[in-house]
């Protein structure tokens, strides 16, 4: 009787939940049996998909596609703005329930999460996964599926067998004729750049990746392609991780227009640097590692990070070294998307003293903390920078935390 | 029944025990008096708590009302 590994998967998650919300709201509709999707307000460009409907999906509309593309493929589309408070509190709520089965529940995304049993034997596991599975339906309004196995690779990959609403099992012994029979793409951290590069080499199911030569993938695709190996095999040595404390805070936005200048790219970076100091300092924490972000106008990304000599939450300090650090870093191509993130965190409880820390640097300390105090007191946008005065750009960016629930990783 | 989800104006007794009892509510500038509460349960769709009371005005009009917990506002939900 080894651990049991169960992975929970929320079915097209933003859009069964934005539905069962609607229905608890008295709307009269179901956006789960019309072709719809999820989307952002393609005015500000934020206009891709975010979930689809499994009707959508007959339609070959897939996440993340533009707005405008999925309206190609289907005129009678229905898109529904996105909701985040009611999806952070979905997933909290799932999150609470789970927690009444086994304290080891670790967060994987906003929709999933993995949770490790220590004694129970298969046919038991099975059992309790149906049971969690029709009592969130039940309780909660929406439908999920559960993956079992003995690590978290194998569980995530049973959940993704066959949706929705099901329990699947995939066990070492069960890898053959459940997992080797599958398109190479459909294993974790196969994507649309590597599957290409495996097809090239005549690698098209999961068992031929498994059963390939370890030394090509080994040259060829380098430590990504080690792990892919072992993944095939059904092979994942990852700990589970449970209620581990914050590593980094970042916020990031796609600008409403694309920023061709310095000085506009600054104010952008002010405003994101000043929501995540905010949180920074909410979350009773200092930083040692700051780093930007650039997305441009060809969705090219490049990220630039340094260490400072001191732990700070400042936002004036973070935001003069965001500055440098994008200075460096832009090529001067139009810019979509900014990102500012800190990292390398410590509890504020104790700090070293910087003797290399000037007067200014100090006030701003404590200014900061009133100005926090004023917030929270009298609404977000009550006291802001001169900057931001008589314009139409938002001096606080970045709403949607994107590291609470981190995305896609190959972290498992 | 229809269908309404309107927050209202309710007067409502909260009860020693921690049970909540609506008396009375506002609808379109009447006020409707509760006669008898024939079932009260509670509801967390996607997280979101609402205590559901279904009640009875005048023997025969039944009206649900819905106390929502996070926002601590009444609705008419169904009449």
């Amino acid at each position: 009787m080894g651990q049991i590994i169960m992975h929970i998967d929320v079915n097209s998650a933003f859009l069964s939940w934005t539905a069962a919300y609607e229905k608890q709201m008295g709307i009269d509709r179901d956006i789960r049996t019309v072709p719809s999707v999820i989307g952002g307000n393609e005015q500000s460009r934020h206009g891709i998909v975010l979930a689809k409907s499994t009707t959508a999906k007959k339609f070959k509309i897939q996440t993340g596609m533009s707005l405008m593309e999925a309206r190609q493929l289907c005129p009678n589309l229905l898109v529904v703005p996105p909701n985040y408070r009611v999806y952070v509190r979905a997933s909290k709520a799932m999150r609470e329930y789970l927690m009444s089965f086994t304290p080891d529940v670790q967060v994987f995304s906003i929709d999933e999460c993995f949770l490790r049993f220590t004694d129970l034997k298969r046919e038991e596991a099975v059992e309790l996964a149906y049971k969690i599975k029709d009592t969130i339906k039940e309780k909660f309004g929406y439908t999920v599926n559960v993956g079992i196995s003995d690590n978290k690779l194998l569980a995530k990959q049973a959940g993704d067998l066959e949706k929705p609403d099901k329990c699947h099992t995939m066990f070492p012994d069960e890898i053959k004729e459940k997992l080797w029979v599958l398109p190479v793409e459909d294993l974790f951290m196969v994507g649309r750049r590597t599957k290409p590069k495996l097809n090239r080499w005549g690698i098209y199911t999961i068992g031929e990746l498994a059963n390939s030569d370890y030394y090509l993938i080994s040259t060829q695709l380098k430590s990504h392609g080690r792990m892919i190996y072992n993944y095939a095999w059904g092979r994942d040595c990852s700990t589970f991780k449970t209620g581990e404390p914050i590593k980094s805070v970042g916020n990031s936005s796609t600008l409403k227009f694309n920023v061709c200048d310095h000085e506009t790219a600054h104010v952008m970076l002010l405003s994101l640097t000043e929501m995540t100091a905010w949180r920074l300092r909410e979350a009773n924490m200092n930083c040692r590692v700051v780093s930007v972000g650039i997305k441009d106008k060809d969705f090219g990304y490049a990220a630039k990070q340094r260490k400072l000599d001191f732990f700070t939450d400042c936002t004036r300090d973070i935001y003069i070294n965001i500055c440098i650090l994008f200075d460096e870093l832009w090529d001067g191509k139009p810019i979509r998307q900014l990102g500012v993130h800190v990292s390398d965190l410590e509890s504020s409880n104790i700090k070293q003293i910087n003797i290399f820390q000037d007067e200014l640097s100090k006030k701003n300390e404590i200014l900061d903390k009133a100005v926090d105090k004023i917030r929270s007191k009298f609404g977000d946008e009550s006291v802001i920078r001169g900057v931001f005065a008589n314009t139409e750009l938002s001096p606080l960016l970045g709403g949607y935390p994107d590291d609470e629930y981190p995305g896609m990783s190959s972290i498992l | 029944m229809k269908i309404l989800n309107e927050p209202i104006k309710v007067m409502a007794i909260f009860n020693l025990d921690g049970k909540i009892e609506p008396v009375k509510f506002r609808l379109e500038d009447k006020v409707v008096r509760i006669e008898k509460i024939m079932k009260i349960y509670e509801e967390n769709i996607v997280g979101n708590k609402r205590m559901i009371f279904v009640c009875l005005h005048k023997g025969k009009d039944i009206y649900e009302l819905k106390y929502e917990l996070d926002s601590k506002t009444w609705y008419l939900f169904k009449k």
